[in-house]
């Protein structure tokens, strides 16, 4: 009877062990994969680091949307902007089609040194009502009715 | 009439007969009144066949394009082929929540029919459950939060044609119904359970009568999945099959929940141990089920498969509080007569490890619970809006996976109560030899990162244990009945097919986790813009591009990139498309696909010369041993089926003897 609580217990310590350690990797990870999703506006004002992975939410300025031959395998380029402040996206390996000029976009990558958004996604969505935000605010990342 | 109207007044008569149902299953349960509980069987397959009804309506009307109805108006044009318009009854929320009814309402009858008979008193309650569950539905689809028959006061020329992803595969027919019934299905074991709570049994019988729910819900979430992944694989268009998207993660976290209940039930029954646990196993599936419902259609949440926000959210989260609420008061009341048969046995005894298995697949669910649900905290409390990445997904489950892959090869290997030191080595020699030439064949094929090389290991590891199993079956059949080899390995599956079975789907889970080790460790990428004539070369393959150009079809216009395939012994073509849906603002990328067994050649047009077609830019990745993925899913669905199937009377021989004595000597 003294082994199997013995026994028990180890079991009891091991498992409650195996929570702790998970629990841990998942508490440190966390944070350092926590993307914010923010506007040119509120990029600049939090002065987002280089290097730092960010979501970048806002419309593709009228005129600005390069694409393609002259960028192959610099996929396309093109300014975002929320209304108020603009910021130049090179866009990875990227299809343009995904892309339109006046129409919103979602990007996530990172900011290099000399302030241009090195895009490493264009977030697709299936909803046709996805809406980018609006001139000035900030991006809704629901989609509406 | 027309088949709007018909439909409307369905669901409001199978209304109607669920209310009934409800009330007469209670009062049946409560006076063990055999006449009302006849009456509410009959409201059950009324109220099946009027939703039946409901839903092909609406797949008539889709059918035959009624645009006079919203949702058809909606999700539905007159080029949309006769295939796409017939499987837009899932295309959007309100058509998905009507199939959601019709399965549950199916499931209801079945409990109705075939469930009362055999455990009146218990099948009774688990029924007015069901019907409750089931007019919680039918109220949501005859108000306006979620009516699909909603009229349009002028019918328009047209409709706005589904959405372009989901008319560009047929696998859409297949994914979304699979999920349904997954998810709908795991309702019977949620409401034999309530019952068995309500009536204060403590035994085992709602486990015994729901175990093949369990196993054929779990089993269609699992194939579900894997077609998901198969179809956002070939639709989206970059090459990957999995993105801890919030909705992919909803749809696995039940899974794993559901798998772990699948293997502590064995504890139950074979040691009356866990009682209270695989309650709250099969309540916390089913939560997660609703939960995952109203991520996906409240919006709440950013994903690439949040549909419109409706005012369906705040009612489905209602509805999970109510679940939660109403389940764990229960547990709590009747935690008293929960009690188990006995301690649990050494750390290496088989029930230990099931018991390391839920904690390490509870971790699992907690894990992408925490990483999908953050955001909306955060949001709630610094009002920041932010996402977690697939690197925290892919740092805290992937050494969960290795370790469960571990206890997948362990567990059956051990007898209950304990193993002896000569049990151990018996059962362990030639896997662990098997898990050294697994990695070293990791190593030889290139295959070098850490937790592949694991993945190798741990995999030939099981699949050794699962020879083993099956060898040893063989041999003891052929000693003890007389059989032939292939007539000992068929009679493994019918006389055991719940053991055999599940080996089966080990050996599918080990195909699914060397496809994920094997295409995420060695995928080769290679990007071009090619003229007509030229070609580019990656991982031995050689693609020449052809031509380019339009192709125009009723519902869609497309740029099409003719690719010719050669090297590796391959010699084919490709066509990765761009289409344009009218609907869309957007156009969609069709990758073209070379799928073969070794690897998948994975092609895209990622840009074209609008003007002349002089040029296109094609991306391409070599995605080795990525079709072992869809292959191990279709092995998991074999095995639960063998698993599942019922078992032939036995005959005088007393095999049960025999094989205990097999597995435990």
């Amino acid at each position: 009877m003294l082994e199997r609580i013995g026994a028990r217990r180890v079991l009891l310590i091991a498992a409650l062990a195996v929570a702790v350690l998970v629990g841990t990797v998942a508490a440190t990870n966390l944070a350092s994969s926590t993307v914010y999703y923010l506007t040119p506006t509120e990029a600049k004002d939090r002065g987002v680091n280089p290097g730092q992975a960010v979501r970048l939410g806002g419309q593709v300025k009228q005129g600005s949307l390069e694409c393609c031959f002259m960028y192959a395998g610099d996929g396309v380029r093109f300014v975002m902007t929320d209304g108020v402040n603009d910021v130049l996206v090179i866009a990875n390996g990227t299809i343009p089609g995904l892309l339109r000029e006046g129409a919103g976009a979602v990007v996530e990558g990172t900011f290099i040194a000399d302030g241009t958004f090195r895009a490493t996604q264009v977030i697709a969505k299936h909803d046709e009502v996805y809406t980018a935000p609006k001139a000035g605010a900030t991006p809704a990342h629901r989609t509406a009715p | 009439m027309s088949a709007g109207d018909l439909g409307a007044a369905a669901l409001r008569a199978a209304l109607f007969l669920s209310l009934w149902g409800t009330g007469a299953a209670i009062y049946a349960a409560w006076r063990r009144d055999a006449r009302v509980l006849a009456s509410a069987r009959v409201a059950a397959g009324f109220a099946f066949g009027l939703v039946v009804i409901a839903a092909l309506s609406m797949m008539f009307a889709l059918a035959t394009h009624d645009f006079s109805i919203l949702y058809v108006a909606e999700n539905n044009a007159r080029e949309t082929p006769l295939f796409y318009s017939i499987i837009g009854l899932w295309a959007a929320l309100e058509g998905s929540i009507l199939l959601w009814t019709a399965i549950l309402a199916g499931a209801t009858a079945f409990i109705a029919f075939r469930g009362t008979l055999a455990i009146p008193r218990l099948a009774t309650t688990a029924l007015a459950v069901m019907f409750a569950m089931l007019t919680f539905f039918l109220l949501l689809i005859t108000t306006p939060a979620a009516d699909p028959f909603a009229r349009l006061a002028v019918a328009p020329e047209n409709g706005n044609g589904p959405n372009a992803l989901l008319q560009n595969h047929p696998l859409m027919a297949l994914h979304p119904p699979l999920l349904y019934l997954g998810y709908v299905l795991t309702s019977v074991p949620f409401a034999y359970a309530i019952a068995s709570l309500i009536l204060g049994e403590g035994g085992d019988r709602w486990l015994v009568a729901t175990r093949r729910f369990a196993l054929i819900s779990w089993a269609l979430l699992g194939v579900g999945i894997v077609a998901g992944a198969w179809w956002s694989y070939a639709v989206l268009g970059w090459g990957g099959y999995w993105a801890w998207d919030p909705v992919e993660n909803a749809a696995i976290m039940p899974w794993l929940t559901s798998t772990a209940y699948l293997h502590s039930v064995m504890v139950e029954e074979k040691r009356s141990l866990l009682r209270s646990w695989n309650l709250a196993l099969v309540v916390a599936t089913f939560a997660l089920t609703i939960l995952g419902t109203f991520l996906t259609r409240s919006g709440v949440v950013n994903s690439v498969h949040s549909f419109s926000l409706s005012a369906i959210g705040p009612i489905l989260l209602g509805y999970l509080v109510a679940i939660l609420v109403l389940s764990i008061g229960l547990l709590l009341w009747r935690s008293a007569r929960l009690r188990d048969a006995g301690p649990i046995g050494t750390p290496l005894s088989r029930e230990a490890i099931f018991l390391f298995q839920n904690v390490l697949f509870m971790a699992a669910t907690l894990t992408v619970l925490l990483g999908t649900l953050y955001p909306l905290v955060a949001e709630a409390i610094s009002g920041a809006q932010l996402s977690i990445g697939g690197p925290y997904f892919d740092r805290v489950e992937i050494p969960v996976a290795l370790a469960l892959l571990f206890l997948m090869g362990i567990g059956p290997q051990l007898p209950w109560h304990g193993a002896s030191r000569a049990t151990l080595e018996r059962q362990f020699t030639a896997p662990i030899v098997a898990a050294a030439f697994g990695a070293l064949a990791a190593l030889i094929t290139g295959t070098t990162a850490l937790p592949a090389v694991l993945t190798y290991a741990l995999g030939a590891f099981v699949l050794a244990t699962v020879v083993q199993e099956f060898a040893r079956g063989v041999r003891a059949r052929r000693t003890l009945h007389g059989e032939g080899g292939v007539a000992a390995f068929a009679n493994l599956f019918r006389r055991s097919g719940r053991r055999y079975g599940g080996y089966v789907v080990h050996i599918g889970i080990v195909l699914v986790a060397l496809a994920v080790a094997t295409s995420q460790a060695r995928t080769v990428d290679a990007e071009r813009t090619l003229a007509p004539g030229d070609s580019l070369d990656v991982a031995g393959y050689t693609i020449r591009l052809e031509a380019i150009r339009p192709v125009s079809e009723p519902q869609r216009d497309s740029i099409v990139a003719d690719l010719a395939i050669s090297g590796n012994g391959a010699s084919e073509h490709l066509r990765p498309a761009l289409v344009q849906y009218p609907n869309s603002a957007a156009a969609v990328g069709s990758p073209g696909i070379g799928a073969g067994l070794r690897d998948d050649l994975y092609t895209i047009l990622a840009a074209y010369d609008q003007r002349t077609f002089s040029w296109a830019t094609i991306r391409t990745r070599v995605i080795p041993g990525v079709s072992w993925l869809w292959l191990g899913g279709a092995v998991v669905g074999i095995g639960a089926i063998i698993a599942a199937l019922p078992a032939p009377r036995r005959r005088v021989v007393r095999m049960p003897v025999a094989e205990v004595a097999v597995s435990a000597k």
